[in-house]
């Protein structure tokens, strides 16, 4: 008979000490059906492609005619309106704009990427452009948070919740779902909220990457040096062990006297993660920390980087700012700039690893710009098509999924949803986005409701 | 004879709806096409499934007529003539979206000839309507548990006779006994005492207190087998239940059902600086025990009760609150859709929270699992439609849908404009004045001289100043009533009142708020009504008539809803886990004669919450130990049976104002307002910062800021209720960032230091009397010898002044300290 967790706790509380109740803990109990984390890793149903996720979310709506959706067209009809046309009527009153920008085809494969990005260029085999992305409204909050949780009319939890709810994590030094610098509205919270899903689920925010504690919350104590506090834990730890020893019914309490220990752990695992000094400086250079323009940007995503290889399953970084109703050609320039050695270097970095086989990098904004515009240097917001992209764990490389109508207004082929987004990215996880449940008054939700197909042909 | 005209309003709109769609007549070649390629194929293939012959037509779409066919189904159009990509028919035979006919795909020029059909507009012959009529057998849906009528059950035969104390453990020992469980044994006065002050008022008792208790029992607290004599345990349970802070405890508890927030949440989230009045009205109502059935009623229609004093008539208003705090989505453009949503929400809340239903459920199509037309939804939003909200809000910054509030002077009450909009008629009126003042001087000038042209001229401007007068008025009377000085201050209040032309509403087709269908009679629900609910009167919303619904003797749900909540705070669990789910797919009662032997009880004597937790507190089962031996665990795991009472994680309120009232700074003072009444309106996160609700407070967890996606610190982190949704049962985390706000947040660091000089100066200079002190403060009882002595080896060892901050800090982080046992 293998020996029950509450017996490793016993002999543990007569006086074994830390050390042999941590080594106890770890191999007789972690097998026991007493306590079993939340967090603890789960067979997928499937074979799964990737095995964490680097969400990178374009905050605004990045232009996607003038980045990623090559529509030469466009310099053909620079000026006309494009609202003859059958299904186009948003666009009535508006004149198309040429991109101010010029596409090359890049790498073996030949993907058009716009000059905005010289560094991702390079990278042009590993990606998997989408241009037939689409979503259901043409507004920030709304889309942001349908992105994020599949509903922008209902509190739902969010797509890194759902995938701790499927899989646990990896480390369980640290927290499974970490989001670094979100938005505080548009949906603030929801976007990586657990919603109904039990709260252990949801994601773990950081407000930057410069603050040692990187935002976790309480993760140092002002008051005692980590000797004292292993000794006044000691003492605590003890008085725990009695009580669950007491009240064997009860398996929260050996969650209690473990959480303790993950708390203990994370105080140090956490800032030594967050310390980026422990970086070369070819690191550093890689991902443009140093430089004004993408220190920033690239201390999130090497952040990113040292999330995915402690183990952690989801982690997401947003950019702000790419909503140009007006100002394109400056400010989306500087946007692409910030952003684009770093994205770059991390894809390099990751490959360079041997992590990028499976991990999956997603970059996304909640919609796209229009093709057609009011104002000579803004584009609106465009919601029946736009492009995102995808790298890494599981998909086909230096490959065009998916297309917008001539002059990209609206998806056309390969129609890629949010719901589609959200089944094809729990697929890539291992995740049966049908499969996936959770009974909440009385019903089975899924991230994808009733909709959600996985876009098979983008698999690699 | 009113149902009878609605009738005939409802196919006169159908045969004109009809008539619209046969704007064009389709063509001899039009019907050729249709009956030769289209036709069959739809008999062939889909009438099975989709027809009014078919049984239980599929997905909500029949394809046998011509309105059924355009209409669609539950998940969209079927055809829509012309536009190929709309026409879910379409992409379905094309396998794109559902696959249909589902064994094998049509041949690619039948599709070919589908799509040919639809792009020449669809033309079909096919007459008579086709709404969808899914025959519910409400006598059949009405044997299910929950609809069956409240019947007192005989008390159950026992083998052991001797156990029980009250009804309540004869109901639980049944059970115990068919399932040959033996109850566990009574829990030691020490843990009781624990107990019954936490559930009571949600505060552990000091020392002194047990100490009171215990003399009164006659024992030192520890000594096991010794009865504790029930006479003890009712002055307890009296006293508490008179204190004050009774209704802090509880209302708190109705406060998580109730989805009670000091903002909108969503998107756009706006302050609800009057929210506060709402949670004042809860604690008050149960501190005072107001009947049940009369808070229920209150909360939805207070504002059509009669009332005797100003006072009456201010709580009977701030109990409407509970329908205009929810959520909003206040950037939404379609003005329609955020009425409905609102629409929805209230009847979200009014359902699962008084009836334990999912009536939200039918807002599209007709209930899956229960016996809940989406045409009742339509009714029961009828009567929130003829509502109006007033929930405040500036406007302005991404407000679409700033609101109003309800200025109460008096007995009167009437509408008023918060922020943005009274602004904005300040400015008017300000403009108006000045160009009357202007026209006014201009007037005086021609009319000193009498010449024809300046007489036209001054005619004119009359007839401007007549018109810019008229609009002055029109605007002071919108404008906010504080701006004129004569008056007093109205208090502001969030609630509900009667719109001025109450109305019955459409359905609307899969729950789109511009698709409109027929007009539904307002009304209830058929499944909960024994017989047949009468509508209610045409000339009010409906709502009184709905509360009294709820409440009425014969409704088999309200009661027992509420029962099973008193039971879940008091055991852990309701005796229905689904607390908000008491339909088909809910969970079935462990205990159902128990259940209704309570509900039945609570009905007749009154509806008394007071008198209901004492009779549940008072049952030998409630007053049982934790503990209990290995075989109970094995063959109960879940304690469904009851054999024992839950060790219980207190809740993130309780945890705080247990650290509170341990290290002596707790501030048992209500607070006046909020935190959030001092801000003032504002988008929280946007022009108005999350840090502005930074708890400094030592008062009761119950008067923290509430405001949605900036819940304070220590309760967000032990779970407190996301105060979107309406809360069942609280979840129950164990999680490393609890851990670390234990052991490291800036608050428990000062709690233990405060703690400790507490400890010092109580207890003098003795080591031994100051850990008993401290053991004493934080878990209610005295150290065990053993926990003595490892206590005593850490203080010596540590040897300087932190050590007792140190001592204190272990005790409030220890697992102990949250439990109750």
């Amino acid at each position: 008979m293998p020996m029950l967790r509450r017996d490793v706790l016993k002999a543990a509380s007569c006086g074994f000490g830390y050390l042999a109740f941590a080594g106890l803990a770890s191999n007789a109990a972690e097998k026991s059906d007493r306590y079993e984390s939340p967090l603890a890793p789960k067979s997928p149903h499937i074979e799964p492609r990737a095995k964490r996720i680097i969400f990178l979310c374009m905050r605004g709506g990045p232009s996607h005619v003038d980045t990623f959706d090559y529509k030469p067209e466009l310099e053909n009809y620079a000026g006309k309106s494009p609202g003859e046309a059958s299904g186009l009527n948003a666009q009535k009153g508006r004149k198309l704009m040429p991109s101010p920008w010029k596409f090359k085809q890049h790498g073996d494969s030949g993907l058009p990427i716009s000059e905005l990005y010289p560094h991702l260029s390079k990278q042009a085999d590993e990606l998997c452009l989408i241009n037939g992305a689409h979503t259901d409204l043409p507004n920030h909050p709304q889309a942001l948070v349908q992105l994020h949780t599949g509903s922008f009319q209902f509190v739902r939890p969010s797509m890194g919740a759902w995938a701790l709810y499927g899989l646990g994590t990896e480390n369980q030094d640290l927290p499974g779902f970490i989001t670094i610098k979100p938005p505080s509205r548009l949906g603030g919270a929801q976007n990586y909220g657990s919603a109904f899903l039990p709260a252990v689920y949801q994601g773990t925010k950081i407000d930057g990457v410069k603050s040692v504690d990187g935002g976790i919350g309480n993760i140092q104590n002002s008051q005692y040096d980590q000797a004292k506090q292993r000794k006044q834990l000691e003492l605590m730890q003890s008085l725990n062990r009695d009580l669950a020893s007491r009240f064997q019914a009860n398996s929260e309490l050996d969650g209690v006297i473990e959480s303790y220990e993950l708390a203990f752990r994370m105080q140090t695992a956490v800032p030594d993660l967050m310390d980026l000094t422990r970086e070369s400086a070819e690191i550093h250079k890689l991902y443009g920390i140093g430089n004004g323009a993408t220190d920033e940007f690239g201390r999130m995503c090497l952040m990113a980087r040292r999330f995915a290889e402690a183990g952690v399953r989801f982690i997401e970084l947003t950019h702000e700012g790419w909503d140009q109703h007006n100002g394109l050609r400056d400010r989306l320039g500087r946007n692409c700039k910030a952003t684009d050695q770093p994205i770059a270097g991390l894809i390099a970095d990751l490959k360079q690893r041997d992590l990028l086989k499976d991990t999956l990098i997603v970059w996304s904004g909640e919609f796209g710009r229009t093709p057609a515009v009011r104002r000579e240097d803004g584009r609106d917001h465009n919601a029946t098509g736009f492009s995102m992209w995808m790298a890494g764990g599981g998909v086909k490389r230096g490959f065009r999924y998916g297309a917008t109508d001539q002059f990209g207004i609206a998806a056309e082929v390969d129609k890629f949803h949010t719901h589609d987004f959200h089944a094809t990215t729990l697929h890539l996880l291992g995740l049966d986005h049908t499969k996936l449940t959770y009974r909440y008054g009385g019903r089975d939700f899924r991230l994808t409701d009733v909709y959600g197909r996985v876009a098979k042909d983008l698999l690699a | 004879m009113r149902i009878a005209i609605s009738i005939l309003c409802v196919t006169v709109y159908s045969v004109f709806t009809i008539s619209l769609l046969n704007a064009e007549e389709p063509t001899k070649a039009d019907i050729e096409f249709f009956e030769t390629k289209i036709r069959p194929v739809l008999v062939k293939h889909c009438y099975k499934c989709h027809s009014s012959k078919s049984k239980e037509p599929k997905g909500g779409l029949l394809l046998d007529t011509r309105n059924g066919i355009r209409r669609g189904g539950d998940t969209g159009h079927g055809v829509v003539p012309g536009e190929l990509d709309e026409s879910q028919i379409i992409s379905a035979m094309r396998y794109e979206s559902l696959e249909m006919p589902p064994n094998e795909q049509l041949p690619a020029s039948v599709i070919a000839d589908f799509e040919k059909w639809v792009k020449r507009g669809a033309p079909d012959p096919r007459e008579g309507r086709s709404l969808i009529q899914r025959k519910i057998d409400f006598d059949k849906a009405r044997t299910y548990w929950a609809y069956q009528p409240i019947r007192k059950p005989s008390p159950p035969v026992l083998r052991d006779a001797s156990w029980p104390r009250t009804k309540i453990d004869e109901f639980i020992l049944a059970r115990l006994e068919a399932n040959q469980l033996q109850p566990a044994t009574d829990a030691e006065p020490i843990q009781l005492v624990r107990r019954i002050y936490v559930d009571l008022i949600g505060l552990p008792p000091t020392p002194e207190q047990v100490d009171a208790f215990l003399a009164d029992c006659g024992t030192s607290g520890t000594a096991g087998g010794t009865e504790i004599p029930q006479e003890a345990i009712e002055r307890l349970i009296d006293g508490l239940l008179a204190s004050p802070q009774f209704g802090e405890r509880w209302g708190r508890h109705w406060l998580d059902v109730a989805r009670y927030g000091e903002s909108t949440g969503m998107e756009r989230n706006y302050t609800y600086p009057h929210a506060w009045r709402y949670r004042d009205y809860v604690i008050a109502s149960i501190n005072a025990d107001k009947p049940f059935d009369r808070f229920i009623v209150e909360q939805l229609a207070g504002d059509l009760l009669p009332a005797q004093t100003e006072d009456e008539r201010y709580k009977n208003l701030v109990a409407t609150g509970f329908l205009a705090i929810g959520p909003k989505s206040l950037n939404e453009r379609n003005r329609e859709q955020f009425a409905m949503d609102i629409v929805d929400d209230q009847i979200d809340v009014t359902s699962r929270a008084f009836l334990g239903l999912t009536v939200s459920c039918a807002r599209c199509h007709d209930h899956k699992f229960d016996a809940i037309p989406q045409a009742e939804y339509y009714a029961l939003a009828g009567i929130f439609r003829s509502t109006n909200t007033f929930y405040g809000t500036a406007g302005g910054g991404g407000n679409r849908q700033a609101g109003q509030l309800i200025g109460l002077r008096g007995m009167s009450a009437s509408p008023v404009g918060v922020g943005g909009e009274n602004a904005k008629a300040g400015q008017v009126i300000k403009q108006l004045t000045g160009q009357i003042k202007k026209l006014d001087a201009q007037l005086k000038r021609l009319k000193k001289k009498d010449t024809p042209a300046n007489k036209t001229r001054a005619a004119k401007i009359e007839k401007q100043l007549i018109q810019l007068r008229k609009r002055l008025a029109a605007s002071k009377k919108k404008a906010k009533p504080e701006a004129s000085a004569d008056k007093e201050p109205a208090v502001l209040v969030m609630g509900v009142q009667d719109g001025a032309k109450p109305s019955d509403t459409k359905l609307r087709v899969r729950g789109e708020p511009n698709d409109r269908g027929d007009t539904i009679p307002r009304g209830f629900l058929t499944v909960a009504t024994k017989g047949t609910a009468a509508n209610p009167p045409g000339d009010s919303s409906g709502r009184l008539q709905l509360a009294e619904w709820i409440v009425h003797p014969d409704n088999p749900l309200t009661a027992r809803v509420a029962i099973n909540r008193f039971w879940q705070n008091l055991f852990g669990r309701g005796l229905v886990v689904s607390l908000n789910n008491f339909g088909n797919n809910g969970e079935l009662p462990s205990h159902p004669q128990l259940l209704d032997y309570l509900a039945a009880d609570f009905v007749e004597e009154g509806w008394s919450s007071k008198r209901l937790i004492k009779q549940v507190m008072m049952s030998r089962v409630y007053q049982l130990s934790c503990q209990s031996d290995a075989d109970l665990t094995e063959l109960d795991p879940q304690n469904r049976l009851l054999s024992r009472q839950n060790q219980r994680r207190m809740e993130a309120e309780v945890i705080r104002d247990a650290m509170l009232i341990a290290s002596g700074q707790l501030d048992l003072k209500p607070a006046e307002g909020s935190v959030v009444s001092q801000v003032g309106d504002g988008n929280v996160g946007r022009g108005l910062s999350a840090d502005r609700f930074a708890v400094s407070s030592t008062k009761r967890s119950v008067y923290l800021p509430i405001v949605r996606a900036a819940v304070p610190e220590i309760l967000r982190i032990f779970d407190f209720p996301e105060p979107s949704i309406i809360a069942a049962q609280r979840d129950v985390t164990t999680v490393p960032t609890q851990a670390l706000y234990m052991l490291n947040s800036p608050f428990v660091l000062g709690q233990s230091k405060a703690l400790a000089e507490r400890v010092i100066e109580n207890a003098g200079p003795s080591h031994r009397d100051r850990i008993v002190r401290a053991f004493r403060l934080t878990l209610s009882r005295p150290p065990s010898d053993d926990e003595l002595a490892r206590a005593e080896q850490y203080v010596t060892d540590g040897n300087d002044d932190q050590v007792w901050t140190e001592l204190c800090h272990v005790l409030i982080a220890s697992a102990e300290f949250r439990y109750i046992h």
